[in-house]
Order: C-alpha cells, then sequence, then structure tokens
C-alpha cells in the first residue's frame, strides 16, 4: 500500500512547486492550493520550466513530463482537498497566515489526514497547538530547489504522533529523498548548523577579513563545497536567512544567531541577493583578489 | 616553466614540506628540500618522487614532465644550502619560536629580496616575521593538504609585509599554478576561521541530540552538497589535529565557539583519532590515509 496516495500542496511558489513536482513524480495525484487563479498559472509555468529544462538536459522525458504536469491540478477552493491523505504545507512564512489556513484545512479533511509544514524557521510545535488535532500535524521540511536535494527534514513537534512521523519518513524515501528525523528546535538540523557559519561569514567580511570573492573562492577550493557562503546567502536571500536567524536567535538567546548589523542594513537598503539584483556578490563591483 | 625559473628552498620535508615541493618543482622551478635529518630530508624526497611518477602513471603529467620535475628535486641537512634561494617556503613544526628562529638564520644565509614564505595554519604572520631583520620580505602562504593536489593558497600579509612581496608571491602561486586569496593576518585566515566553528558546532550538535553522525553527515552532504559531511571531514583530519588547531584559535581569539567540545577529548583520550587509527566517529578496515 503507498502511504499518502493523495496528496495537497499549499501554495505554488518557490517551494510548493518543487514539492509538488516531486510528489507527482513519485506516481501521486497532488492538489495545489493557492489564492489566486494567476498565482496557480504562475505555479504551473514554473514547474513546467523545470520540467522542459530537464528534457533538454536529458533528465527526463517528455513523456514523463507529461505525466508529472497530468497528476496536478490546481485549486483556490479548500473544498477540494476534502479527500486527500497529506497536506504540506508552503505557504508564505508567517504564523499567522500558516495558521489560520492549516485551521481552515483541518475543517475539510478528514480526522486522520496528516498536515506537515514546510517551515523553515517557524516551530512545529506552536502551529500544531493551533490546529485541531495537533497530533496529526509535523514538518515536513524540503529543501530548495525540492527536485534537486537529496535530503528532507521530518520534523516531529511535541505533539506529533510517533506513527505519523514513520509514515513520512516512508514517503519521504518513496519520493526517492533520505529522510532526516529532527526535532523541532530552531533550525531544525540543518539551518541550526547553517546560520551560525553564515552569520560568522559575515561578521568577518564586513570586518574585512577579505573580499566577498575571495571568501567565496577559498571555501569553494580549500573544502569543495559546490557554492561559497556569500554566494549561497545571494540565493537564498538576505532577507529569508536574516528571519530566519533572528528567529532562531529570538528562540535561543544564543548569540550565534543574532543577525550581524550588516544582514539588516542590506535589508533595509534593499540589497536582498539574487532576486534583487544585489547582494554580497550579485551586482557588485568589487574586484576580488583572487585568480 | 618558460618565464622564470627560481629557486625555491623548502624548510620541512613533512607532510606539507613534500608537498609544497611537488607543486614547486613540478611548476618548473629548482627546488630544495631542507630538514633536519637525513631520514627526514630522505623521506620526504622519496614521497615526492612517488608522488610524481604516480601522476606520471595516471596520465596527470608525461613521462618527461614527471622526470623533469624530479630532476628539480634536490635535499639537504645546511641551511647554508639554500643560498641562492629566490623564495624560501617553510613548512617546518606548528611552533613559533622555531619559525621565528629560522627566519632570523635565514637572515644570514639568502638575498636579501629573497622572499620569506611561511606555511603556518594558526600562528600570526607578523609574529613569525618578527624573527627576520627584514619582516617586509615575509608573506603567509598557506597551502591546503595535499598541497601537491590543491589548488588554493591563501596569502596573508603581516604588519610590515611590503605590498612588493606579496606581489611577488602572488606572481610565484601563479607559476606554479595555484590559485590565490587574499586575507588579513587573523587566527585561522579564511579556511580555519570558518571551519573550526562549523566542525565545533556539529560535534555539539550530536552531543545534544539533535542528530546522529550518520544523520548529521546524510543532512549536510544532501542538503547543503557539500563534499563529506563534518564526521567523515574530522575522521581526515584527525580529531587530535582538529583539537590543536581549535585550541591555538581559541587561544588567540578567546571566544569559546572555537573550544573543542568534550567530544574531542574523550575520542582522543579513547584514542579514537580518526582514519589514522581505524576508529574515530566511523570505525575503518585500513588505516591508509586519503588523496594520491
Ligand atoms: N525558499 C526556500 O529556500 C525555502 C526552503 C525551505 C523551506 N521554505 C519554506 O517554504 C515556505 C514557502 O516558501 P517559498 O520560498 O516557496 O515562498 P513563496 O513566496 O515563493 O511562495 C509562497 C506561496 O504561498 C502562497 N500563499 C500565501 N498564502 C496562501 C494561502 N492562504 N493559501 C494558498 N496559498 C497561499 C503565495 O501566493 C505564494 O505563491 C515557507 O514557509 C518557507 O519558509 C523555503
Ligand atoms: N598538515 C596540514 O594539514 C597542514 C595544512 C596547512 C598548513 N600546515 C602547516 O604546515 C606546517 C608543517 O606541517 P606538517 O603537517 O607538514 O608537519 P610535519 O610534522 O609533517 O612536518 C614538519 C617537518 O619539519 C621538520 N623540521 C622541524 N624543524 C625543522 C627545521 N629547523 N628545519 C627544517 N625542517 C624542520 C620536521 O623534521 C618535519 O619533517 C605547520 O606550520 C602546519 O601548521 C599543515
Amino acid at each position: 500500500m503507498t502511504v499518502f496516495s493523495r496528496v495537497a500542496v499549499l501554495g505554488f511558489g518557490t517551494m510548493g512547486g518543487g514539492i509538488a513536482q516531486v510528489v507527482a513524480g513519485s506516481g501521486r495525484d497532488v492538489v495545489v492550493l493557492e489564492t489566486e487563479r494567476h498565482r496557480l498559472d504562475a505555479g504551473f509555468a514554473a514547474v513546467r520550466r523545470f520540467l522542459d529544462d530537464g528534457v533538454s538536459r536529458g533528465k527526463t522525458t517528455e513523456a514523463e513530463r507529461d505525466a508529472v504536469l497530468g497528476r496536478l491540478t490546481g485549486t483556490t477552493d479548500v473544498a477540494d482537498l476534502a479527500t486527500v491523505d497529506l497536506v504540506i504545507e508552503a505557504v508564505t512564512e508567517r504564523m499567522d497566515v500558516k495558521a489560520d489556513l492549516l485551521g481552515r484545512v483541518a475543517e475539510v479533511v478528514r480526522d486522520e489526514t496528516v498536515l506537515a509544514t514546510n517551515t523553515s524557521a517557524l516551530s512545529v510545535t506552536d502551529l500544531a497547538a493551533r490546529v485541531s488535532g495537533p497530533e496529526r500535524v509535523a514538518g515536513l521540511h524540503f529543501f530548495n530547489p525540492a527536485p534537486v536535494m537529496a535530503v528532507v527534514e521530518v520534523v516531529r513537534a511535541l505533539q506529533t504522533d510517533a506513527s505519523v512521523a514513520a509514515d513520512l519518513v516512508s514517503f519521504t524515501e518513496d519520493l526517492g529523498k533520505a529522510p532526516v528525523e529532527v526535532k523541532d528546535r530552531p533550525g531544525f538540523l540543518v539551518n541550526r548548523l547553517l546560520m551560525p557559519y553564515l552569520n560568522d561569514v559575515v561578521r568577518e567580511f564586513d570586518d574585512d577579513l577579505a573580499s566577498a570573492e575571495d571568501i567565496d573562492v577559498a571555501i569553494r577550493l580549500g573544502l569543495g563545497h559546490r557554492l561559497g557562503p556569500l554566494e549561497l546567502l545571494d540565493l537564498i536571500g538576505i532577507d529569508v536567512h536574516t528571519h530566519a536567524t533572528e528567529s532562531a536567535y529570538e528562540a535561543t538567546l544564543d548569540p550565534q544567531y543574532a543577525p550581524p548589523p550588516l544582514l539588516r542594513q542590506m535589508v533595509a537598503a534593499g540589497y536582498l541577493g539574487t532576486k534583487s539584483g544585489r547582494g554580497f556578490r550579485v551586482g557588485t563591483t568589487e574586484e576580488g583578489h583572487s585568480r | 616553466m618558460t618565464a622564470n625559473t627560481l629557486t625555491v628552498a623548502v624548510l620541512g620535508a613533512g607532510t606539507m614540506g613534500s608537498g609544497i615541493a611537488v607543486t614547486a618543482a613540478r611548476g618548473g622551478h629548482r627546488t630544495i628540500v631542507r630538514d633536519v635529518d637525513d631520514e627526514s630530508v630522505r623521506r620526504g624526497l622519496d614521497n615526492a618522487t612517488s608522488f610524481l611518477r604516480k601522476s606520471a602513471s595516471l596520465g596527470k603529467l608525461t613521462e618527461q614532465q614527471a622526470e623533469a620535475a624530479i630532476a628539480n628535486l634536490s635535499g639537504t641537512t645546511e641551511l647554508g644550502d639554500l643560498a641562492g634561494a629566490d623564495v624560501v617556503v617553510e613548512a617546518v613544526y606548528e611552533d613559533l619560536e622555531l619559525k621565528r628562529e629560522l627566519f632570523g638564520r635565514l637572515d644570514d644565509v639568502v638575498a636579501r629580496d629573497t622572499l620569506l614564505h611561511t606555511n603556518t595554519s594558526t600562528l600570526s604572520v607578523t609574529a613569525i616575521a618578527s624573527g627576520s631583520r627584514y619582516p617586509d620580505r615575509v608573506v603567509g602562504t598557506h597551502y591546503c593538504n595535499p598541497a601537491q593536489l590543491m589548488k588554493l593558497v591563501e596569502v596573508a600579509e603581516g604588519r610590515h609585509t611590503s605590498p612588493e612581496a606579496t606581489k611577488r608571491s602572488m606572481a610565484f602561486l601563479d607559476s606554479v599554478g595555484k590559485t590565490t586569496v587574499v586575507t588579513k593576518d587573523r587566527p585561522g585566515f579564511i579556511l580555519n576561521r570558518f571551519l573550526i566553528p562549523w566542525e565545533n558546532n556539529c560535534i555539539r550538535a550530536l552531543e545534544a541530540g539533535a542528530g546522529t553522525v550518520e544523520s548529521i553527515d546524510k543532512a549536510v552532504v544532501g542538503a547543503l552538497r557539500h563534499p563529506m559531511g563534518p564526521f567523515t571531514l574530522l575522521d581526515v583530519v584527525g580529531l587530535d589535529v582538529h583539537k590543536a588547531v581549535a585550541m591555538r584559535l581559541y587561544e588567540q581569539l578567546r571566544e569559546p565557539r572555537f573550544a573543542p567540545p568534550p567530544l574531542v577529548d574523550r575520542m582522543i583520550a579513547a584514542g579514537d583519532l580518526g582514519r589514522k587509527t581505524g576508529r574515530g566517529f566511523y570505525t575503518y578496515d585500513s588505516t591508509k590515509s586519503f588523496g594520491a
């Protein structure tokens, strides 16, 4: 028997699109909820672009692309989610938005339907507490881009039923991803480790340790990372990282998570990274020393 | 090497010295390796020679290139034999007094414009340079292990390093195929400055039960696409080496994040140093170390 054969994805943005594509790729039917028709259209177009790119690079076939797209349906009506076995929430990173939406979804789905959130920085336990049947709530934290990244964190809230976590682990494996079970702690596992490192780099960069390019080159060549920390921050979004590390700081009061002043300044200046055209590396004229 | 054949002296024929010697000799420079006794010199030259032969058998170099590089290599125990060096690369033990003293003695041996490079990982370039009467010619050039394979060199200027010396050093490193980055003379430069707290944090996450050795490695490799998880890497580096580097940074920076967590001490006490002892965070069948 397949775990969770009918799946709903809430939100068709960056993550919702990637997650919907991955789940449909496993042969499951997926219904995606958005706020407006045009956002659904944009989400479908993004998934199609991703798959078209895969076809042109020989990673997938046209038949597979069409099959994946064929398993996706969109809706703006919560009532259309009534029959799903699993809901994966990937809407805007705000507790009020998520809690309100999951509350409405909880009213239409079955009592045993599992409600998973893709939040990065909010407490799954807090969210579960605001939903009826909190024992069926868990975190299912995909990384961006979801179709590419091999790992998914399965987050157990304080209330999460053991069987729910176990089913999500099997589900993740069935998607072809490696599940990592983690507790509901700020940053879960990966971001808990990543955020202090990125903050450290930002602080040292601000203190003129080296140029942004040289820091990235050193980490790529010296440690074999695909991306240096500052180009990674540009991709993540300076605002997204700042918000996440700020939340972790508030939750722990651990100074490693305190956002370095430069981050807040960059957000204030609108330097958000790749998406705004200016960040640590993107859109700068800085000349690195490396050659 | 066509443009400019230099004479390069390498002090210390250990892990780093023999790798640096390979780099210099392969880059076309006459390379003299100096260590304290004949056996250490021989061992370093043997390692360098067998690496170059292996490169040829793997097709990374032609036979002629390998033989030319080997012909560029020589060894000595006499500091006086380094008189004609254009560049001296110091890769002896990580000991400030030893390095300072060596640079002072070199002042009496080499020409005034000979560059003095230190491969220190954690000591201050400025402090090492103070051993020379001419600190303007002392430059930090931090190679990565294995130096014969890793392209990166971090270049750090001491307080008195002249821009001219830095420029000539970068040109030399360029001539041997290295990619250079420029960093301040601060503890750990770029790599160790960020790597040590990262590794310590991963160990602390393990101690705190945030994951297991396997799950943390899996998460880091899968989600951040690092080539190795933190514990696999620590086993390669060696827990004793990690502790030594971490403690030196901690002593200078005085920030607890750099201090090795207690698990490191316990593993060292148990003899679980990593790959080289067959057991660290993981257990290994063979203690053969990595690299070519
Ligand atoms: N982007 C990342 O790198 C990343 C990685 C892991 C997790 N996350 C998390 O995933 C979630 C989504 O992030 P994203 O980057 O995809 O954001 P996004 O802004 O790209 O997409 C969010 C989408 O949710 C939709 N939405 C908002 N309210 C809705 C509602 N009430 N009903 C239906 N749809 C609604 C929006 O219209 C938008 O299309 C967040 O919780 C974020 O923290 C993001
Ligand atoms: N091993 C690494 O990963 C690594 C990486 C980058 C930098 N470093 C730095 O490189 C330096 C050397 O490290 P290593 O790992 O090669 O050490 P090592 O112990 O393998 O080699 C040191 C060598 O120096 C020799 N030596 C000692 N005193 C000497 C002297 N007065 N003159 C000439 N030779 C002398 C020793 O006999 C030994 O052969 C250290 O400063 C270390 O911090 C090491």
